[in-house]
């Protein structure tokens, strides 16, 4: 066969290829042009699972610093009466669609799973989304689906805003020279309403390490107990009162068992309706404790009764530029007022300026109330598996953070590969 | 033994009986669908389309008026979307613009698109939100941006964690740089990073100070190869006192399998991982097999199952790992969390995991002391270690309460979540 024939044969063959690759090309450039104008999203969630939103949702861009975003997306959450979570979606519009602001709600409840909250969650998103999709040629692209209901839901409610929960948990290990055991059950029976909040529960823990040294074994353990109850009338949108009566007994304390009565009076300067954003309350709280102790305390007693009453301010707040939370507690007993104690902490986390993220969360607190600690001392393993309160004046936490981070702003890649491999990664912090 | 007075019992009796009086039902009413008047020019032509929300046919029934202006043909096409009643003030509008030479159907088309998804976000409070989708028809890549930094990201960050008391003091320092470049084709990831800890007890002249330091640095390059296998390499130096390691050095590369396609992997994904290479170890301290140094060859094996289902989510991971000097000194681990909704109400969380540990060469002579053991400072010899835990919860009652009640609600406050 002649070799001209063969160049023939391969002009056609690559012609005929040509034509639908071409066609195919021009789509993809035109698809390619639609989601460089989609709008650029900054989601600020911390329970979003975002490779799995970034897979069903992308019609959208996602970038990485809220400056870059046209759409500012906040997710909030706070609990429900049934243990469930009602998670807030602030749409903010920024940049080209200033003005566009929206908020959104979606409940799970208590037994949902990971793929039922990220399925709600991804929904309310993209309803959340479509008013400033509509307005991106990518637009033209989407589909809106609805299936029809099939059976209507029962609202109907038969347990009359009663929750019940029990629950029991553990946690082991170990290795030949030591092993560590904790396990806990808990119970509560909660009703909450709009109107009307009541709280109770009971808990138990215990505790066990041991460790073996140069033959010998040494065990250590620790167990707790106690049961609470809370009580709490609304008073319009910012006031509330209500009493509780907490019963405990532990060995880290020194108490036998403890039983306090209190009563309790809360303001919010902010309405209520907004305390998944914002909400500086103060709480006046009156209490009356009755302590039996496992051994003597430093003072000589046995038992005692104390009143106290105590005051703290706390705001919270989020915002798109971070959040900020502050709180200041004071307490003291009334048969001696130097029996006090003084708290303070707060929390910061800031992104004021384009890739730098600062974070600051820290407590310290004035101890003079340690009426509990047990008279003699304690064992080195007391000490050092701090299995035993000790007497201090003092006690703080800080925690501070700061990460800069430049280059890309677009972070739409899902890449699963090597995932158990590890490597790089970075630092990712988020408070709510 | 603890022992609970009677009168404790009586007092939360009391509280109960209490709580039992304001019982004040309160009613929740279920919101019913959006209603929607069309207005202009053919716009009751897009009623079929609506499925989500309800049609009226008088203006002064709606929640939101849509006027559509004018009738499709060239020009552009306003949507005015207009709220009344307890929609009171919300409003919005959106414009169609045909491309040029558009077919009428297509305008018509476009324009109930938009009509749909300009509804959305008024209807997203009413039952028919659960059901409505919206999808894009089409595989966009991830990567059609405009990015002049061609997909590489910088970061460094600095972490401090300090606390203390009367007693005992503790001070951790973190501080970490990476650069990382991902795309479905490539995934590059370098760190460094570098850990400083820091504690000490006092305790009636009983003073004991103890230090930690730790640096290290990875890298990863991995290429994808259609849905199913991947090729990389890591390689990764590091020191550590915990470990005896003055400083340890690896190069491996490796290839993963996924028996389902990587495009499900937040759903399923069931890898095998292998990968070979040699380990340098220069020890801190001499070892228990006379050693300061040594370079080991390594191979091991992993499989791992994870899944985000309905039901739950579960992970479980498999690997085993020998070295070619001596097949005897190997590791075989196992790791397995899953967290199942037996049936409605009834949760079950399990996590945990174990080694058969035969490799522990970086052992120090020396041994450790009593306070190393008892504050986790040191490696200690075991043939064998496990964690794991477990949890079951129960809810019952009026489960689909969704009411919030923030009032009085000790501590509630903050989570934070530090992942490095």
């Amino acid at each position: 066969m002649p070799r001209s024939f063969h160049w023939l044969i391969f002009i056609l063959a690559w012609g005929a290829a040509a034509v639908p690759a071409a066609r195919a090309q021009a789509t993809e450039t035109d698809l390619d042009a639609l989601k460089k104008a989609a709008p650029k999203i900054y989601l600020d969630c911390g329970s979003c699972d975002l490779e799995y939103t970034k897979n069903e949702i992308p019609f959208v861009n996602y970038v990485r610093d809220r400056k870059e975003a046209e759409v500012h997306i906040l997710v909030t959450s706070q609990s429900t009466a049934s243990g469930g979570v009602e998670y807030t979606l602030t749409f903010m519009g920024q940049n080209g669609f200033a003005g566009i602001d929206d908020s959104f709600r979606y409940f799970s409840k208590k037994d949902d799973t990971d793929d039922d909250i990220r399925k709600g969650l991804v929904r309310a998103l993209k309803q959340g989304l479509a008013a400033y999709v509509a307005r991106t040629p990518i637009a033209s692209r989407l589909q809106v689906r609805y299936r029809p209901e099939e059976k209507p839901a029962d609202v109907r409610d038969r347990w009359d805003h009663w929750v019940f929960d029990i629950g029991t948990d553990g946690y082991f290990n170990g290795e030949e020279s030591n092993s560590q055991a904790n396990f806990g059950f808990n119970f509560s029976a909660n009703r909450i309403t709009e109107e009307w909040k009541l709280r109770l529960g009971l808990d138990a823990s215990f505790a066990e390490d041991s460790f073996t040294y140069e033959g010998e074994k040494i065990k250590s353990t620790q167990e707790s107990y106690s049961g609470s109850g809370l009580l709490v009338k609304s008073l319009g949108p910012h006031w509330s009162a209500g009493l509780s009566l907490e019963a405990d007994a532990s060995t880290y304390n020194n108490y036998r068992f403890r039983l306090v009565p209190a009563l309790a009076v809360e303001y919010d300067v902010f309405p209520y309706a907004e305390s998944t954003r914002r909400k500086f309350v103060f709480v006046y709280r009156l209490g009356y404790e009755n302590v039996r102790y496992r051994e003597i305390t430093i003072y000589d007693k046995l038992r005692e009764s104390l009143l106290s009453q105590s005051l703290s301010a706390s705001l919270s707040l989020k915002e798109k530029w971070g959040s900020i939370s502050f709180s200041v507690n004071g307490s003291h007993y009334f048969h001696d007022i130097k029996m006090n104690d003084l708290g303070v902490s707060a929390v910061l986390q800031l992104n004021l300026v384009k890739g730098l993220n600062a974070y600051l969360i820290g407590s310290g607190s004035r101890i003079h109330n340690q009426l509990a600690l047990v008279k003699g001392s304690a064992s080195l393993e007391e000490i050092l598996l701090q299995r035993r309160q000790l007497a201090t004046s003092y006690s703080y936490f800080a925690m501070v953070g700061l990460s800069y981070t430049f280059g890309s702003v677009y972070t739409n890649v899902v890449n699963p590969r090597f995932a158990k491999l590890g490597g790089g990664g970075g630092v990712s912090i988020h408070i709510e | 033994m603890i022992s609970f007075s009677r009168s404790s019992f009586i007092a939360i009796a009391a509280l109960i009986l209490l709580a039992l009086v304001p019982a004040a039902g309160l009613s929740q009413t279920a919101p019913s669908g959006l209603k929607v008047f069309l207005s202009g020019p053919e716009a009751s032509a897009y009623a079929a389309d609506l499925g989500f929300v309800v049609i009226v046919q008088n203006r002064e029934e709606a929640d939101m008026i849509v006027e559509i202006n004018p009738a499709p043909g060239a020009g552009p096409i306003e949507l005015l979307f207009l709220g009344q009643g307890k929609f009171q003030g919300k409003k919005d509008s959106l414009k169609y613009q045909p491309a040029p030479g558009e077919k009428p159907e297509d305008v018509r088309k476009g324009v109930s698109r938009l009509v749909q998804l300009g509804l959305l976000r008024f209807a997203a409070e009413t039952p028919a939100a659960a059901r409505i989708d919206v999808v894009l028809q089409d595989q966009v890549k991830p990567t059609a941006v405009n990015d002049p930094w061609n997909f590489w990201v910088f970061s460094l960050s600095a972490n401090g964690f300090l606390m203390g008391d009367d007693v005992y003091k503790n001070q951790e320092w973190f501080f970490s740089a990476s650069a990382n470049r991902v795309t479905p084709d490539w995934k590059i990831q370098m760190s460094g990073s570098y850990v400083l800890n820091h504690n000490s007890y006092d305790y009636e002249g009983f003073v004991y100070e103890s230090e930690s330091r730790s640096k290290s640095a990875t890298g990863l390059i991995a290429r994808s190869l259609g849905e199913h296998w991947s090729i990389g390499a890591v390689v990764s130096a590091s020191s550590s006192t915990y470990n005896n390691q003055k400083l340890y050095f690896t190069l491996k590369p490796a290839i993963e399998y996924d028996v389902f396609k990587y495009s499900e992997s937040t759903k399923k994904q069931l890898c095998f991982l292998y990968y070979a290479g040699p380990e340098t170890y220069h020890y801190a301290e001499e070892t228990i097999f006379d050693k300061r140094r040594e370079t080991l060859w390594k191979q091991a094996l992993t499989v791992a199952l994870d899944l985000i289902r309905p039901w739950g989510t579960m992970s479980v991971s498999l690997s085993g790992s020998h070295y070619f000097h001596d097949v005897t000194k190997n590791r075989l681990e196992l790791y397995a969390k899953l967290s199942w909704r037996i049936f409605k109400g009834l949760n079950f969380d399990i996590y945990g995991g174990g080694a058969r540990i035969r490799d522990q060469f970086a052992l120090p002579k020396g041994g450790a002391s009593y306070e190393e053991v008892l504050l986790r400072r040191k490696q200690l010899a075991t043939g064998y270690s496990y964690y794991f835990s477990v949890g079951l919860s129960y809810t019952f009652g009026s489960v689909l309460s969704n009411i919030v009640n923030p009032r009085l609600s000790s501590g509630g406050g903050t989570s934070i979540s530090i992942s490095m």
